[in-house]
């Protein structure tokens, strides 16, 4: 442990540095506009009461606002009933920054919306993926059939092939089909996992023939030998399988942001991001943090509960 | 259970014909679109990009390879592929470097060092575009976290390091507002969000290298670590080196998410930053000018192609350096 000091010293320097972002952003989304400014108030920030101007601006009273709450206010003159409404209004858009900031993220742009898109596009392109290359492997795994040796070769070829690199081509075909600006269009191009292919089929190799020979005599379709028996055997690659694919489209940016133009029912959590960031003024700066935190933490905290397999998943790649 | 159909007796001509029929079925689906979505597009990006073809416009004409002589005639595609290559072979070597000696120091600490690994793994979990964001407010000039941590060492005895100087006297730089900075900003972005994905492939090919090929190295008189490392860590290491190196190399051809977030348009100040992705953004989709959008294009896959052929040359010869 002595010894080890300078590794501790070196690391603990790269974790900071690793951290930094990642603290600024947690703690820009608790502080008011204020103390971002002028880099003051800690992590938490004070937290004291601060007043909401466009809230204010809206509700700014009118002649016949002043006229309606004279009676509330008697005695007093149209200046009097006016300061006194402003007084009200001001503490009723008064709140504290953190609350400010997490209720501006959802309510502003359609925060929910965006995440459940994100849901649904994840969600699908991992359903379609195996539903796609669960068969595929199977059969090039454990079916002999003339002309096998190609389509893996086919596979293989494909794998060299990275779908953001034929975003242009694709974003062309789609058009003329005229499915830009639909889920379909989010979804479709990543229907198909040749990675996905390739890696069940290594992992179905090492089904023992003998499970499905047996399965065959119980009078099994080899349709029903994929989904009721090699699919259990291969929950674990699946699982690893499943994390690969969902971090890498729930943070996916390039592809939504072709394909997705000005429909915001559409948008996907980084799409909505960059919207917000698009129009937002200084102002705005800690609600632009919640939204990016409120993005960035579902994986983060499923990565800090279940890090081994999140580690597994993601470098699956490097068990080619 | 009759019939028993032992594998080792060869079955009937019907059964390899149906055995077939059925493979070809559960293939079927992927192969098509295997062909509809990954090599169809591929032609058609040869194919258009040979071509003035716009989305939208009735007719286009054949140009001949006039796209590909602008790629590298017009001074634009020269900032590109500047850029481009800047940032590969900055945050490519820097990423993989800093993911092997993190890999080291970690393994070598034992439990305590899974702290760090999930540390360091954060940033390949976290989405790049929130990221990128949360850096472009740590590098603002005035408000940002950096600048205002580099004040303060103004007036300390750090003075004496001739950058700090500088910035104490004339201001700190603008960072992403610089040319001088701007892909170098990037590049160090791209290595912070890389480097980590590299440590964990490298601890998992370090925890394959066996303990005996250390003692048996020390018993041939490689003292030092650093012998040790030479002799038996890094050759061991051979084949995660080429993996890695290889996927960060794709990986960083294909940086957008941040050139995107912090200039949205015009790939940075003075195009410094004008990478390829962002140029077939730029230039096929928002500009719609397909032709030359497919003619990046095919360069990128040919590039990426190109590299992974190499990684499997060397993955096929067993490299053991």
């Amino acid at each position: 442990m002595t010894r080890d000091w300078w590794k501790h010293l070196v690391l603990i320097l790269g974790a900071i540095i690793v951290l930094a972002p990642f603290y600024m952003m947690v703690s820009y989304s608790f502080k008011s506009p204020g103390e971002i400014d002028r880099g003051i108030g800690g992590f938490f920030g004070r937290q004291e009461m601060m007043i909401d101007p466009r809230c204010v601006a809206l509700r700014q009273p009118g002649r016949a606002d002043i006229e309606a709450a004279r009676t509330r206010f008697p005695g007093q003159d149209d200046a009097g009933v006016q300061a006194a409404l402003l007084a009200e209004t001001e503490a009723d858009c008064s709140m504290r920054p953190a609350v400010f900031n997490y209720s501006k993220a959802f309510t502003e742009a359609p925060l929910i919306r965006y995440l459940l898109n994100g849901v649904i596009v994840t969600v699908s392109i991992f359903l379609i993926q195996i539903v796609v290359a669960l068969p595929a492997a199977y059969a090039l795994a454990k079916l002999k059939f003339w002309g096998r040796e190609a389509v893996f070769g086919l596979v293989l070829f494909c794998l060299l092939i990275p779908v953001h690199a034929i975003a242009l081509p694709l974003y062309i075909m789609l058009a003329k089909l005229g499915l830009t600006n639909t889920y379909a269009a989010l979804v479709v191009p990543w229907t198909i996992s040749v990675f996905g292919i390739f890696l069940m089929r290594q992992f179905f190799m090492t089904v023992p023939d003998d499970l499905i020979d047996a399965a065959r005599m119980d009078g099994m379709s080899e349709f029903a030998i994929v989904w009721r028996v090699m699919l259990p055997t291969a929950i674990p690659a699946l699982l690893a399988f499943a994390i690969f694919s969902i971090v890498a489209h729930w943070n996916d940016y390039f592809w939504p942001r072709i394909v997705v133009t000005g429909n915001r029912d559409l948008f996907t959590p980084p799409l909505g991001l960059r919207e917000f960031k698009g129009d937002g003024d200084g102002s705005f700066f800690g609600p632009m943090m919640a939204t990016a935190t409120v993005i960035v933490t579902p994986l983060i905290v499923a990565f800090l509960l279940a890090q081994r397999r999140f580690i597994e998943g993601i470098t699956l790649s490097g068990m080619k | 259970m009759a019939v028993i159909d032992s594998p080792a007796i060869p079955r009937k001509p019907a059964q390899v014909n149906r055995q077939a029929r059925t493979a070809w079925g559960l293939a079927g689906p992927a192969l098509a679109l295997m062909f509809l979505i990954l090599l169809v597009p591929v032609l058609v990006a040869g194919v258009l990009s040979f071509s003035n073809y716009s989305l939208g416009n009735s007719g286009f004409d054949w140009v001949g390879v006039q796209n590909y002589e602008r790629l590298f005639t017009r001074s634009t595609y020269e900032k590109m592929f500047i850029a481009t290559f800047t940032y590969v072979v900055t945050a490519v070597p820097i990423s993989v470097g800093l993911g092997l000696g993190a890999a080291l120091l970690v393994h070598s600490l034992g439990r305590i060092g899974d702290i760090y690994k999930t540390v360091y793994f954060l940033p390949v979990m976290a989405t790049l575009l929130a990221m990128a964001i949360a850096w472009e407010f740590m590098l603002h000039p005035t408000i940002g976290m950096v600048n205002r941590t580099l004040e303060m060492a103004c007036g300390t005895w750090f003075e004496v390091i001739p950058f700090l100087a500088n910035g104490c006297a004339d201001g700190f730089p603008l960072w992403l507002g610089d040319r001088d900075y701007a892909i170098w900003v990037v590049c160090f972005i791209g290595i912070w969000q890389g480097f980590g994905f590299n440590m964990v492939l490298y601890l998992a090919g370090l925890t394959s290298v066996h303990r005996e090929l250390y003692h048996a190295a020390e018993m041939d008189g490689a003292k030092s670590a650093w012998e040790r490392f030479r002799l038996v860590t890094w050759p061991a290491l051979g084949p995660t080196t080429v993996f890695v190196v290889t996927i960060s190399c794709i990986r960083a051809f294909q940086v957008f998410d941040t050139i995107e977030a912090f200039w949205p348009q015009g790939g940075g100040p003075n195009k410094s930053a004008y990478v390829m992705m962002f140029a077939i953004f730029e230039k096929g989709i928002q500009q719609n000018l397909i032709g030359i959008g497919s003619a990046i294009t095919m360069l990128f896959l040919l590039f990426v192609m190109f590299l992974t052929l190499i990684q499997r040359w060397l993955v096929e010869r067993k490299v053991h350096y």
